[in-house]
């Protein structure tokens, strides 16, 4: 009996059932209902009402306690909110963060503090946009108003800490030294940002302190500089995978050049050696290949500023260390590199190797032009300085020139003669192929230019020239065999022909036949 | 003409014309039977469809080199050996179309084109690749290998 | 007996075989049947009468050429066009066996239609040769079903397409609309399996219905003979021999027909670059891709495509595309029934009327057809051609033909019934010079056709002066 009794117990305690959802509206709700504008028109309709009732049961009795304790001011501040079109569960957090609820009334909040859903046309603070709000990654795990400004949703007035957090309007406007260590007091935690996202690195003030941004902002106290703010936003930020995130890899280019194309802005910064910093960056960038390939491919595996730079820890790569950012994509360009004789005389001369020919923000799809002995070309220009009297130099690059022209010209002119052999009829699909791989031994040709070495180079061109002899056996093949059929075709057709011409005779003969026996009368 | 007259010359000119005439029919038949008879004698090689076939030439580098790279038209396939066992996949790096090379002592293939590197099931380790390499199945008969390509 | 077989010279082996069956089966009667039949002299052209020959001879093109290809060809997801690409590539004169199919195929068809309409003008179907022409349509009807059959067979992009956008009208039929179009794709979509059903439509139910019917069609001309010219117009004149002058005149014309196909599939493997008139293998089926652009159906059916384009989604309480399907069928009906309605050609009298009827359906098909490959619309890469352009366009070629047409009638033959034709006329006009809507436009000649009967009604018979067809 003993053991039951607990069992028992337990039964007994049955929770008291829950009423049946049927969908109406709390009483206090409704009355927003019947609240006009100016005109007559109903502020709320059937689209709110809609709405409002696909929530859950406890979510509008939530809505219903805030119209009661005046948290939501009215209809037109209801409507505002219930424009966002939130999911059920956004909205139990919205209509119980009385921040938002406070902060989103129109009817109560001044422009400069009114969190709306389009603040172009509230003509309100373009910073508290309420729409962005609700999909910022923070305001998503859990994180809203108070967790950075301090205060408390369930309270409804502010409290003395949330003046206390911050320095003063006037002061934190002008002076953003605060803000790293504030955004970091969460990020800079690992085991804080553990509970909500374990594989997010945690270093990025310490990197910021070393960047060039953190040294202007933190030692010098420029506050020009860009600090975490700059580039992921306040109230709207998102993770960098996100596409509507500012630091979306198709988004950085422009988020750097907020700054960095600004050439007022950016008056007055030099570079190490005394010049001005340059402002063009981002106009070269958007020209470049990295650039079409990144905004207008859309080939995320193309670098954007960040991928170069560096995010937190930004600082352009320093002379010695731009090849090694080359490398981590073109690193068979660079192997080939690191075997040749520029590897020596760059390093001696102290050059940016890869920058040195093919430039670093405006870097242009490279052509078979860029190697040429012309004196006033990409080589002749250093090696007249640094290199002259090696002819075998001049000679070189001459070689390397005219195979790969004649690679490139062969397969530009036998692809029309293929596709002219498909519209013949004629089986063109060996010939495409091995155009194909033509086309794969150029590049890898072109990429054993930076042996700067015959040797080297022909590997490449040798398996070209194949390609190339292989190619023109299948286009005279496949010429071969339109030649057959012209000839079988003439053939036939001759012998055909003297088949008509003999039946013609034939016919007129047995039209001469009757008409010997008729009287002369010939028929068609 | 009277009628005898007209039949005492038609003789020679008619067997003209009917030589004439046979002769005709011959070449017709010629030009008519020569190409239908070549089209109806079956080619050595097997007859339409996908399946790739590993030539003599594939086979011994293979054997060597334990992987190589086989096309056929437009199409071409890395065949390598791993685990024991003969794999094979796409060899057209999914970034931009570069042909990918077997790197056995990291087990992995790699693109020179930007130094993307895939596992040696063709899913991304890392570099620009947008999407993995398309499985092929390589099935040996005998001496031969036959690829296919895998079914979604 | 005997004695004639003794006093004969020893039988040849030929003769000897001929006795041998003629003793069995009675061959003899046979030989006298050939030996006097005839063809018809006079009146018109015997150009026409060869016509029939050679829609026969393509088809049997068609057959000799479609078993080569069956020998290589292998219906499947991974072997249709695998196996046609194989075919033209590596088989030894596969590209020539197959392109001759191609090009047989329009060259039968065009010769069919021709033949069709020298029938109706020349009024080859009065009676007693009434079930000549029907059996003539349904002839017609399934040269139509091989072409639309054999067309998705290569199951490329082109034929996908143009036969997603060709089944789909089937839906349009009333009560059994959504049921023929699955049996007829296998399915609701175009899949394989569609391609499996073509093919069987196409290598055995539509040959063996073409058997059937053709041997109705032959046996109906060599019970009845060949078709003369009308009385009024038939000179006393012995006919044509068939054997051996008119069959040897046949054949030559066959002969040429080959020769001319073989430089055709010479010049142009790939058709002339028409569109609804090429067949470049191009790229296999996707069924998960967007439709080709410029998709168009072959060049026999841009008639029934563009007319379905030129109805509105709604129209008399029926959707467009069933008032379309239901036009075409009143249309087609009227067509086949043709040698019951003529009551002056079943008289034997001369029948301007129904002369004029074939001139308006070739005015009514041009005029469609030319709209449907947006000839005169200024269509570029990315840019849609302009109806109204094309409608300008087309009315204006329609025109000229048209006119020539009238002048060789009036001039040549002094025909002056136009109703019909003029009416076919006037909706062009219509439509293409001042931008009337097609339908609106076909409802005004509608009423000119009906007033144009009634007041030639009222003119008794001797309306036409001269000789009229």
């Amino acid at each position: 009996m003993r053991p039951l009794l607990p069992l028992l117990l337990l039964l007994a305690q049955t929770p008291p059932a829950s009423p049946p959802d049927d969908g109406k509206l709390p009483a206090t709700v409704e009355k927003l209902f019947e609240e006009k504008e100016k005109d007559g028109k109903p502020i709320l309709g059937d689209a709110e009402r809609a709405y409002l009732k696909k929530l859950p049961l406890h979510t509008r009795e939530l809505i219903g306690k805030d119209v009661d304790a005046l948290t939501v001011g009215g209809a037109r501040h209801l409507k505002a909110l219930l424009a966002l079109e939130l999911s059920s569960q956004s909205a139990a957090i919205v209509f119980s963060d009385n921040c938002i609820l406070c902060h989103s009334d129109p009817e109560s909040q001044k422009k400069i503090h009114l969190f709306s859903a389009d603040p172009k046309a509230t003509q309100s603070n373009e910073l508290l946009n309420l729409k962005n709000f609700v999909s910022d990654v923070h305001f998503r795990r859990g994180l809203s108003c108070a967790g950075c400004h301090g205060g408390s949703p369930e309270k409804d007035v502010m409290t003395p800490d949330i003046a206390a957090r911050w320095p003063k309007a006037d002061v934190r406007h002008m002076d953003r030294t605060w803000i790293p260590e504030f955004c970091a007091r969460c990020h800079a935690d690992p085991s804080f940002m553990r509970g909500f996202n374990p594989s997010l690195p945690t270093d990025q003030l310490s990197k910021y302190k070393e960047s060039q941004h953190g040294i202007l902002l933190l030692q010098e106290k420029d506050s020009k500089a860009a600090q975490c703010v700059s580039c992921h936003g306040v109230h709207g930020i998102r993770g960098s995978k996100s596409r509507q995130s500012k630091v979306h890899p198709q988004a950085i280019p422009e988020t750097c050049g907020q700054c960095h194309a600004d050439a007022k802005y950016m008056a007055g910064y030099k570079k190490d050696d005394g010049t001005p910093l340059p402002t063009n960056q981002l106009e070269g960038f958007k020209k470049s290949v990295h650039g079409k390939a990144l905004l207008e491919k859309g080939d995320l595996g193309a670098p954007a500023c960040n991928s170069c730079h560096g995010n937190h820890a930004a600082m352009p790569p320093k002379v010695n260390s731009v090849s090694q950012v080359c490398r981590t994509c073109h690193s068979q360009n660079g192997t080939f590199f690191d075997g040749s004789k520029h590897k020596q005389a760059f390093e001696a001369h102290r050059w940016p190797e890869c920058e040195k020919c093919h430039g670093k923000h405006e870097i242009a799809k490279p052509t078979d032009a860029l190697i040429s002995d012309a004196p006033d070309g990409l080589c002749g220009a250093c090696h007249a300085q640094n290199a002259p009297n090696n002819p075998e130099c001049n000679a070189t690059a001459r070689y390397f020139r005219s195979s790969l022209d004649d690679l490139v010209g062969t397969s530009q002119r036998l692809r029309p003669e293929a596709e002219e052999l498909a519209s013949r009829g004629l089986d063109a699909e060996p010939v495409l192929a091995s155009l194909e791989e033509l086309s794969e031994a150029i590049v890898q040709t072109r990429s054993r230019v930076h042996t700067f070495d015959r040797g080297g180079f022909d590997q490449g061109a040798k398996v070209g020239r194949e390609a190339v002899a292989k190619t023109e056996t299948l286009v005279e093949g496949a010429r071969k065999e339109q030649r057959y059929r012209r000839t079988g075709l003439l053939v036939s057709i001759g012998l055909m022909s003297l088949l008509a011409v003999a039946m013609g005779l034939k016919i007129r003969e047995l039209g001469r036949r009757r008409s010997g026996g008729n009287g002369g009368r010939r028929n068609r | 003409m009277t009628a005898p007259a007209a039949r005492s010359v038609k003789p020679a000119r008619r067997s003209v014309l009917n030589w004439l005439l046979g002769a005709g029919v011959v070449g017709w038949a010629a030009s008519v039977l020569h190409p239908v008879l070549r089209y109806l004698r079956p080619l050595g090689e097997a007859g339409a469809g996908s399946p790739l076939r590993l030539s003599t030439e594939e086979l011994s580098t293979l054997g060597k080199s334990h992987f190589v790279i086989a096309r056929s038209g437009t199409r071409k396939v890395i065949v390598f050996e791993a685990g024991g066992e003969l794999r094979a996949l796409d060899a057209k790096c999914t970034h931009e179309g570069c042909t990918v090379q077997f790197v056995p002592g990291d087990s992995l293939l790699w693109c020179a084109c930007h130094n993307g590197k895939f596992d040696l099931d063709g899913r991304v380790l890392s570099g620009p690749p947008p999407r993995p390499l398309m499985k092929w199945v390589a099935t040996r008969e005998g001496n031969e290998v036959i690829l296919t390509m895998e079914k979604a | 007996m005997i004695e004639a077989e003794r006093s004969e010279a020893p039988a040849s082996p030929g003769e000897r075989l001929y006795r041998w069956l003629d003793a069995r089966f009675g061959v003899g009667r046979l030989v006298e049947f050939a030996r006097h039949k005839e063809v018809p002299v006079g009146g018109h052209s015997m150009l026409w009468y060869y016509l029939g020959g050679t829609t026969l001879f393509f088809f049997t093109v068609q057959l000799v050429s479609g078993v080569l290809l069956l020998m290589y060809y292998q219906p499947g997801e991974a072997t249709s066009y695998e196996s046609i690409r194989y075919i033209t590539a590596k088989v030894p004169f596969g590209w020539l066996i197959r392109s001759i199919h191609c090009w047989s195929a329009h060259l039968m068809i065009a010769s069919l239609v021709v033949h069709m309409f020298s029938t109706m003008i020349l009024k080859a179907y009065r009676k007693p040769r009434e079930l000549t022409w029907v059996t003539g349509f349904a002839l017609f009807a399934i040269a139509l079903g091989f072409g639309f059959s054999g067309y998705l067979l290569p199951w490329n992009e082109l034929s996908f397409f143009a036969t997603a956008v060709g089944t789909d009208s089937v839906k349009s039929v009333p009560l059994i609309g959504q049921w023929l179009l699955e049996v007829m794709r296998g399915g609701p979509d175009v899949t394989i399996n569609t391609l499996y059903r073509f093919f069987a439509l196409h290598i055995v139910i539509l040959p063996l219905a073409m058997v059937a019917v053709l041997s109705a069609h032959l046996v109906f001309i060599q019970v009845q003979g060949m078709a003369p010219g009308m009385a009024h117009q038939r000179p006393d004149r012995p006919g044509l021999k068939f054997f051996p002058d008119f069959l040897a005149r046949d054949l030559l014309l066959w002969l040429v027909c080959l020769i001319v196909l073989a430089i055709l599939v010479y010049l142009l493997p790939y058709g002339p670059g028409i569109p609804g008139m090429e067949w470049e293998l191009g790229k296999k089926a996707n069924p998960l891709a967007p439709a080709y652009p410029g998709i168009k159906p072959e060049w026999y059916f841009l008639w029934i495509y563009q007319l379905l384009k030129e109805f509105p989604a709604h129209l008399f309480g029926m959707e467009g595309p069933q008032a379309a399907l239901l036009v075409v069928t009143v249309l087609m009906g009227i067509w086949a029934l043709v040698p019951f309605i003529d009551r002056r050609a079943r008289k034997g009298q001369p029948s301007p009327a129904f002369t004029d009827l074939a001139i308006a359906a070739i005015i009514f098909m041009a005029y469609l057809t030319l709209k449907a490959w947006d000839i005169g619309g200024k269509g570029l890469p990315g840019k849609l051609p302009d109806p109204r352009a094309t409608a300008w366009v087309c009315a204006w070629i329609t025109l000229g033909l048209a006119s020539g047409i009238a002048v060789l009638r009036i001039l040549a033959y002094r025909q002056r019934w136009m109703v019909f034709s003029g009416a076919a006329l006037l909706q062009v006009v219509l439509n293409g010079v001042f931008g009337m809507d097609y339908l609106i436009a076909g409802g005004i000649a509608l009423v000119f056709v009906i007033a144009g009967l009634v007041v030639a009604s009222r003119k008794q018979p001797s309306v036409q002066v001269g000789v009229p067809r």
